[in-house]
């Protein structure tokens, strides 16, 4: 369920990546069908990132001498992770419930109050996440683990604009 | 009273030149625009400035218009995020109901005075917000901007129109004047000569960033996690520290156009002290006014005083 959480939590995440290296790309004025893409095609991205840090952690595993006890910590970094993570997300989440509300003047303020400063402080809750979780185990294995977790999260939006600079998905 | 008359000029504002009467488009002197800024303090604006290509020292009118389209595709982002263009929909509905109320019987002409990249004017056209008898026009004196701007509603069929002109010199005059964001840009007697332009019109309706003191905080903020573009970044964030002052506005208006009366609307949100975003400047001729107050029905709480 924890790794679930994990990887649910990213994908949605990648997902908004995708949405926020689309915005502000396209003054069309009916964007529907690009931000739709947008939001695929980071959610897409989201799962190669997944796939590496999996990838890793399973080569972790089979590499340690006591798999068992790595799996329990790994397990137990992950819960510590979704304490800081899952507040954020609720709190994005009850934000779209309100902006949901037809009033120019409601979904303001959803941006001015959390779309906005939400935005800003994303990468300060990607590292408070990855050092609360590294608190209770800091280990090598799972140092390097939550180092390219960290890496893959913060550097998807960078990823996705080189991208698009090199013309992989041309969009007017 | 300081009004933001000190503070440097945006980059935009710097590295564009019309002539006022032909419209034709000036060359401008990197060395002299950087040698601006130099005296103003202004090294971010130097960096950016110097990055623009230049040929023999004049800035490079390509370049320049690719930076000023990528800065308004950015700005319209957001405009879509603070629903910028259903604002300005709520405001113009009243108005335009006033206005056939008092008698007004044919189509009426709205023109977006700056409209640049005519966001607000395609907005309101694609979610024809109000109705089939009102024309849409976007005035500009920048073409790059307005090809871009007919580019876009032709790729969505909307029947709007775009026109490289002086608003106030259009054929057909305005019944109402519209604008986002160029208030500020219109320093001292610059503003009340604006205003003083509107002579002919029913009514105008200018949007700007509403001046208090969380608006430079709450712009970077924005402007940090939204755009991309240098030019865009610097350019918002001085934007709302330059806005003009409500009352400052008020005066203005009510000197350089006696023959309207005059309010803002929307600088406090639900008459709590709650400053917001964007006000608007709102203009109307006394004979519309006692409809226009009955038509903006709840939202009459935002409109201040009119006189």
């Amino acid at each position: 369920m924890t790794f679930f959480l994990l990887w649910l939590l990213a994908t949605v995440d990648s997902a908004f990546i995708g949405y926020r290296d689309a915005a502000g790309r396209s003054a069309l004025i009916d964007k529907r069908h690009y931000y739709r893409r947008a939001l695929l095609r980071g959610a897409l991205m989201g799962q190669i990132a997944v796939a590496i840090a999996g990838s890793v952690a399973v080569g972790l595993l089979a590499a340690a001498p006591q798999p068992k006890w790595l799996f329990e910590t790994l397990e137990h970094v992950a819960t510590r992770m979704l304490m800081i993570y899952v507040p954020y997300a609720l709190i994005l989440i009850a934000t779209f419930l309100v902006r949901a509300i037809p009033s120019v003047d409601i979904r303001s303020i959803t941006s001015v109050l959390v779309f906005g400063p939400f935005t800003l402080i994303r990468p300060l809750v990607v590292l408070a996440g990855a050092i609360w979780g590294l608190l209770a185990a800091p280990t090598a294995s799972v140092t390097l683990l939550l180092f390219l977790v960290v890496v893959l999260m913060l550097g998807m939006e960078y990823v996705l604009d080189r991208l698009r600079a090199r013309g992989f998905f041309y969009e007017t | 009273m300081k009004n933001g008359a000190d503070y440097s000029p945006e980059i935009s504002d710097a590295i564009v030149s019309f002539d006022p009467e032909t419209l034709q488009r000036r060359p401008v002197v990197k060395s002299e625009v950087l040698q601006q800024f130099s005296q103003l303090g202004n090294r971010k604006a130097m960096r950016i400035v110097e990055r623009i290509p230049d040929r023999d020292d004049v800035l490079d009118a390509d370049a320049v218009d690719r930076l000023l389209v990528t800065s308004h595709c950015e700005m319209q982002r957001m405009s879509e995020e603070f629903q910028h263009g259903k604002r300005v929909g709520e405001l113009l509905k009243p108005l335009l109901k006033a206005l056939r109320e008092g008698g007004l019987n044919r189509r009426i002409r709205i023109v977006d005075i700056g409209c640049g990249t005519g966001f607000v004017v395609r907005w309101l056209m694609a979610n024809t917000y109000l109705g089939g008898d009102v024309d849409l026009i976007g005035a500009d004196f920048n073409q790059a901007l307005v090809n871009e701007a007919r580019r876009l509603s032709d790729r969505e069929q909307l029947d709007c129109t775009f026109v490289v002109a002086n608003a106030f010199r259009l054929a057909q005059p305005a019944d109402i004047f519209l604008s986002t964001g160029i208030l500020h840009h219109f320093r001292g007697d610059g503003l009340t000569e604006l205003l003083k332009q509107h002579r002919d019109a029913r009514a105008f309706v200018h949007f700007d960033f509403h001046s208090s003191p969380m608006s430079p905080f709450g712009s970077w903020l924005f402007h940090a996690v939204r755009m991309r573009e240098p030019l865009a970044k610097h350019d918002g964030v001085l934007s709302a520290v330059r806005a003009h002052k409500s009352r400052h506005l008020l005066n203005v208006a009510r000197s350089a156009a006696p023959d309207f009366v005059s309010t803002v609307y929307g600088t406090r949100l639900w008459r709590l002290p709650i400053p917001r975003v964007f006000h608007s400047l709102v203009g109307i001729r006394r004979e519309y006014n006692d409809a226009f107050v009955r038509n903006m029905g709840n939202r009459i709480a935002s409109l201040g005083k009119i006189e």
